[in-house]
């Protein structure tokens, strides 16, 4: 493994070498507070030290272990805070890295200088440790990284900042509550770096997909939300109900999720919660309440069974919202605006009363989700815009009575980071006689079973009739 | 008279009014049962449909070939199940189909509604049945009354899915068969083929339509036409029937059967002996078919019987020779009161209509006669074949009601009718003299004494105002009587009989209800958080809900082909610690799964049902449990601290008990049997997994083996014990 490692960084100072460009100094600050969604900034300093060559891109190295937890990455210059656009390159096997490049602004000419800032959201890159814990003890969490920040480009001096609530060990050096890592110089040898720090904040890992159903005629819009939810807290290290059956008359705290909190808008109707199994029985619904300046209700759902560590739940919710006020129209032609994703909040809280501060929290990661929009049979035509980097595919849909089937708008994408991520845009046009497809389709069936059953019922099959009428003939 | 109604003469009125009155009943006949997936959810409420959720489920995603040759190996554990050749495909099939035509036609309904609705569909249909087979045996107004009172009686309601989707076609089939035409008598074989398929109930109807034929016979009522129905039905039905893998060879076989096979023979005997008539004298020919009847018969009834259907003949036979059997509530004998609950009037009618059905004895009045007879003695020795006995009850208290009406005056049948749900007009029908055919109640009350007709079966030799009392005495009754008929079984079939068993409805103090659903909360945790391969043991009541619901493993369940497997897991939870553990790892079973009522007095918990696990188990194994060990010294079925030393010792006393008494307090008491609990229960070989919110289902995972090689309980010992 040392091997290894030290083998990767000599191609590494190789093709630096090689590479024009050279970081003379980088600071990466590590933010911990918000886990499972781990910030991490890297503030660079580029110079082209290349005699000749002018540089009109920055690649980024991500290693392939943190970018199965990566969720966003953007790259903007400081001084005018531009964000820059970045693509990503063919996975590096040499590096065992996936490489982003972004595009400067303007070619970076030799002897210049620019500083850069580069801002990944890892999703779930603590782990609980100890993985086994009394249910009703603190968490404790560990965030293990490298201490030195991988780059395609030689570093000449850099350090790491991790900044933790509650640190409780470390491998670095204590400053001000924050350990620092550093700093290093262009020869220093890499090695683990490791923070561990006490949270009780419940943090959970979803796979989630979430489907649009579009219907003109009704003014709906329907949405449905899958989950497939798992507690990411320590396990407990045996079951105990009876500590549990306690707990929860005693409204005591431990870190089983027993509560859902899904914020709908207020205008949602018709809501449900549903698994695989049945209705679940147990769920609720708050008067509006108001967070960072929106209007919303809070959904309470209750799981079947309270998750305890490592514990999974499979459940889907739906409401229906009126559809005039996300679709827009010009002509024929709509335009579809609608949430990207839904905001979820998993909470380990005993009490009744649940705050909105819990409704909001930032505690569930989406691993893997998925964008359904259903769009009206006879929409053509279809364009969309999502607001992440995303697969788009297109798939048919047949749908009650459908006669030639809708298409299903299909947007999927790996780790979702938290916050507003905005809208996505469904365009397509739809014509007024489509409308009436439907209608006119099912008169004609009905019509045409009924002329059938006319033209069957005049035929005689009878032989007797047949011989009387020859007869009186 | 004749006028016009929207175009319609009388003759057209009537048949739209007809068609209007079988849609409401059909209407009503869906309605009521509908009143649990109203009140819930649209999810399968009962144990057993579960399994036919699941294989429908499985036909519709693997096709019909792969769900023939279906061999089930998450049941049964080790022992897996041929499904394909164990079960009554019809209802899955049915499914099957309907779900695929609603698919084809862009309906994506989910197969789980199929299921959920199939049933109230098939009751409609049964109405719709039984309608014709009224018609067939008195009139279209008797058709409809009949109808009616099937789509309501509550007997018919409680069992649900099965019986409504076989009998509909048993009742249609039974009233064609004396029609003597071959089409008939095909259709009745393809409609006794679908209740093959569906329901092992078939074997009533195969054994009272020959004795049917064999009573018809024996009257000397012999005729082609009989001849013709029996033989076709009985050729195209049987081969038919052996088309059905779990039927086979059986009707040749078997002694179920034999009475068919034994008339069928006699038939032709007989239709030979009318033959040969012609050429020999006659007294020759009595003799000859005297011998022949009584060696026919003899031959039919001494062949071997099994025990489910020895039970019908002496009810103690189960309880003393196959304990599972007997532990169905099901298989119990019938109470009572559970006639006139199910039945309500149409009970104590049954007698008067057979005695109208005597006085006037066609064919098929024999066939009612003997059906409600046959009935009425199986539905006394089995609660779950009541419902064979409510759709001949149906018939005769129609009968009865006519004829009741038709005594006093043809008024009360039209009153009557109108009460079923029969609109006014109808009436032209049922008084054919015509004169009467309008108005409201209140008009036709006084109308009679008018017009009376002449043709009464009655003499009326009161004056015309005592005959109006008489008539509006009797009218008054059965109004009465058909209000109450409606309002009790609206009011049984919403209060017995819609209450699901997967989740429990209880009120708070401030009338909101509050729904127990500690059932789903611990089958879905085994669902999502066990390996998908895990074997989980249970009681077999459990295993169809366990597959069908948590998705996994069982070892027995509500199928019990196999008692010695029933018994070896009776036998599991019967036992000690270290017997149970040792059996139970031979058996690769992961978890054990016990139902436990104590915290909320929920009744029906495996410790009420033990005594039922110790008795199969001692079927199997005499030498390793005995029931009496489980009772105290005084003779008493405890739980607490007095308990015997083998209760206390079994696995499922234990399970049930842990660390139930840490929650509950010292002076902690079990709700069901209202015993203080044992203070002191250890379990060392088993650890808890998950115990549901009100303790009610409680689930342990079968430790691995120690890898110090220690016993289990050394390990406790040496850790500690919570």
């Amino acid at each position: 493994m040392r091997f290894l490692v030290a083998g990767s960084l000599y191609t590494l100072s190789l093709l630096a070498a090689a590479s024009g460009l050279v970081h003379t100094n980088l600071i990466r600050t590590v933010d911990l507070t918000s886990a499972p969604f781990i910030r991490e900034q890297i503030g660079a300093v580029v110079q082209n030290e290349h005699a000749s060559k002018q540089y009109k891109s920055y690649t980024i190295a991500v290693p392939a272990s943190k970018h199965a937890h990566l969720a966003s990455l953007t790259v903007h210059e400081r001084k005018s805070g531009v964000e820059l656009p970045t693509v990503p390159l063919d996975f590096d096997t040499k590096r065992n890295a996936y490489l982003y490049r972004a595009t400067l602004r303007a070619p970076l000419a030799p002897n210049d200088k620019l500083s850069l800032n580069v801002d990944m959201t890892l999703s779930r890159f603590v782990s609980a440790k100890p993985a086994v814990m009394e249910p009703a003890d603190d968490q404790q969490w560990v965030w293990e990284d490298r201490a030195l920040v991988p780059s395609v480009y030689e570093t000449r001096k850099q350090k790491t900042v991790v900044n933790a609530p509650r640190v409780t060990r470390h491998t670095g050096v204590l400053q001000r509550k924050s350990v620092v890592f550093g700093p290093f110089n262009a020869t220093a040898e890499d090695g683990p770096a490791e923070v561990a720090f006490r949270s009780n904040k419940e943090q959970a890992a979803a796979v989630h997909r979430r489907e649009y159903f579009v219907s003109h005629l009704g003014d709906d819009l329907n949405v449905l939300e899958h989950y497939q939810l798992k507690s990411l807290a320590p396990r407990p290290p045996q079951y105990d109900k009876v500590r549990e059956t306690i707990a929860k008359f005693m409204r005591t705290r431990d870190n089983f999720i027993k509560t859902l909190l899904v914020p709908v808008p207020v205008t949602a109707r018709d809501m449900y919660y549903v698994d695989e199994i049945g209705n679940v029985s147990t769920s609720a619904v708050t008067s509006p309440r108001e967070a960072h300046g929106q209007e919303f209700r809070i959904l309470q759902l209750k799981p079947r069974y309270p998750l305890s560590g490592g514990d999974q739940y499979t459940w889907w919710h739906g409401y229906s919202l009126p559809l005039h006020a996300y679709l827009r129209r010009q002509g024929a032609r709509h335009f579809l605006k609608v949430p990207f994703i839904g905001h979820i909040a998993a909470s380990a809280s005993g009490k009744s009363e649940l705050t909105v501060d819990m409704a909001v929290a930032e505690n569930v990661a989406v691993e893997s989700y998925e964008l359904h929009v259903t769009l009206p049979e006879g929409a053509t035509d279809i364009d969309v815009r999502a607001p992440v980097r995303a697969e788009i595919a297109y798939e048919p849909t047949w749908y009650y009575l459908d006669s030639t089937g809708r298409t299903t708008v299909v947007v999927s994408t790996g780790n979702v980071a938290p916050g507003d991520l905005g809208d996505v845009l469904v365009m397509y046009s739809y014509s007024a006689v489509a409308v009436w497809q439907k209608p006119a389709v099912v008169a004609l069936m009905v019509f045409g079973v009924f002329a059938v059953a006319m033209a069957v019922g005049r035929v005689r099959f009878g032989l007797a009739q047949a011989a009387n009428k020859k007869k009186s003939a | 008279m004749a006028r016009k109604v929207l175009g319609l003469a009388a003759a057209e009125q009537l048949s739209l009014l007809r068609i209007a009155i079988l849609g409401l009943i059909s209407v009503v006949a869906i309605g009521s049962r509908l009143y649990s997936v109203i009140r819930f959810e649209s999810i399968i409420h009962e144990f057993d449909p579960w399994f036919n959720f699941r294989t429908t489920k499985y036909l519709v995603n693997n096709g019909f070939d792969s769900f023939w040759n279906w061999f089930d190996e998450t049941a049964w554990y080790p022992l897996g199940r041929v499904v394909g050749g164990t079960v009554y495909p019809g209802i899955m099939v049915t499914s099957a189909t309907i779900y695929n035509a609603l698919h084809f036609l862009n309906i994506p309904v989910d197969i789980r509604n199929v299921c959920v609705f199939l049933a109230p569909v098939f009751s409609a249909f049964t109405a719709i049945a039984t309608y014709h087979m009224g018609k067939e045996v008195k009139n279209a107004t008797a058709g409809l009354l009949a109808a009616a009172f099937i789509g309501v009686a509550p007997g018919y309601i409680s069992r649900g899915l099965r019986s409504s989707c076989s009998c509909s076609p048993s009742s249609c089939g039974c009233g064609r068969c004396g029609l003597g035409s071959a089409l008939y008598a095909a259709l009745t074989a393809v409609f006794y083929f679908y209740m093959v398929s569906a329901w092992g109930g078939y074997v009533f109807i195969i054994n009272l339509i020959p004795l049917h034929v064999f009573a018809l016979l024996a009257m000397g009522r012999y005729s082609n036409r009989l001849y013709v129905s029996y033989s076709t039905f009985y050729v195209l039905g049987t081969l038919a029937s052996m088309q059905i893998p779990f039927v086979g060879f059986q009707p040749t076989r078997t002694s179920e059967h034999m009475a068919a096979l034994g008339t069928f023979g006699l038939l032709q005997l007989v239709a030979f002996a009318h033959f040969a008539r012609t050429l020999v004298p006659q007294h020759h020919f009595q003799v000859l078919l005297r011998g022949a009847v009584v060696s026919l018969f003899v031959v039919g009834l001494g062949g071997l019987w099994t025990g489910r259907f020895y039970s019908l003949w002496d009810t103690g036979y189960a309880k003393i020779h196959i304990p599972i059997i007997a532990s169905v509530s099901e298989h119990q004998p019938t109470p009572w009161p559970n006639f006139f609950f199910d039945l309500n009037f149409l009970i104590w009618l049954l007698p008067a209509g057979i005695f109208f059905s005597f006085r006037e004895l066609t064919d098929n009045h024999v066939f009612l006669i003997l059906y409600s007879i046959f009935a009425a003695y199986f539905a006394g020795v089995m609660v779950r074949l009541i419902l064979t006995l409510t759709p001949i009850r149906t018939y005769l208290n129609v009968k009865d009601v006519e004829a009741a009406g038709s005594e006093a005056e043809a008024v009360p049948v039209a009153k009557t009718e109108a009460v079923a749900g029969v609109p006014a007009a109808e009436q032209i029908s049922v008084s054919k003299s015509g004169k009467k055919g309008k108005g409201k109640k209140s008009e036709k009350t006084e109308e009679p004494a008018k017009s009376e007709p002449a043709p009464s079966s009655k003499p009326a030799t009161a004056p015309g105002d005592e005959r109006w009392n008489e008539e509006l005495v009797v009218m008054a009754n059965f109004l009465y009587l058909l209000f109450m008929f409606q309002w009790h079984c609206s009011w049984v079939t919403s209060n017995a009989y819609s209450s699901p068993s997967v989740v429990l409805a209880s009120r708070s103090p401030d009338g909101s209800q509050h729904i127990i659903d500690d059932f789903r909360e611990a089958y879905y945790w085994l669902r999502q958080n066990t390996k998908p391969d895990a074997k989980v043991l249970s009681w077999w009541d459990y295993g169809y809900q366990l597959a069908g619901m948590a998705d996994r493993t069982t070892l027995v369940d509500n199928n019990t082909w196999n008692n010695t497997h029933i018994a070896t897991v009776g036998k599991i939870l019967a036992s000690d610690e270290d017997t149970a553990y040792e059996l139970a790892r031979r058996h690769d079973v992961d978890y054990v799964l016990v139902v436990f009522g104590g915290m909320l007095g929920y009744s029906g918990d495996d410790i009420n049902k033990f005594l039922w696990m110790i008795r199969i188990a001692q079927g199997v194994y005499p030498d390793d449990v005995e029931e009496n060990a489980f009772f105290t010294g005084r003779g008493q079925y405890s739980i607490g601290d007095d308990a015997s030393p083998t209760m206390k010792r079994s696995l499922m006393h234990k399970l049930s008990y842990y660390r139930f008494s840490s929650v509950m307090g010292g002076q902690g008491m079990d709700r069901v049997r209202r015993q203080p609990l044992p203070t002191e229960v250890t379990v060392d070989n088993f650890e808890e997994a998950f115990t549901s919110e009100n303790w009610m289902v409680r689930i342990y995972k079968v430790k691995d083996l120690d890898n110090l090689g220690r016993s289990h309980h050394k390990v406790a010992d040496f850790v500690g014990r919570p």
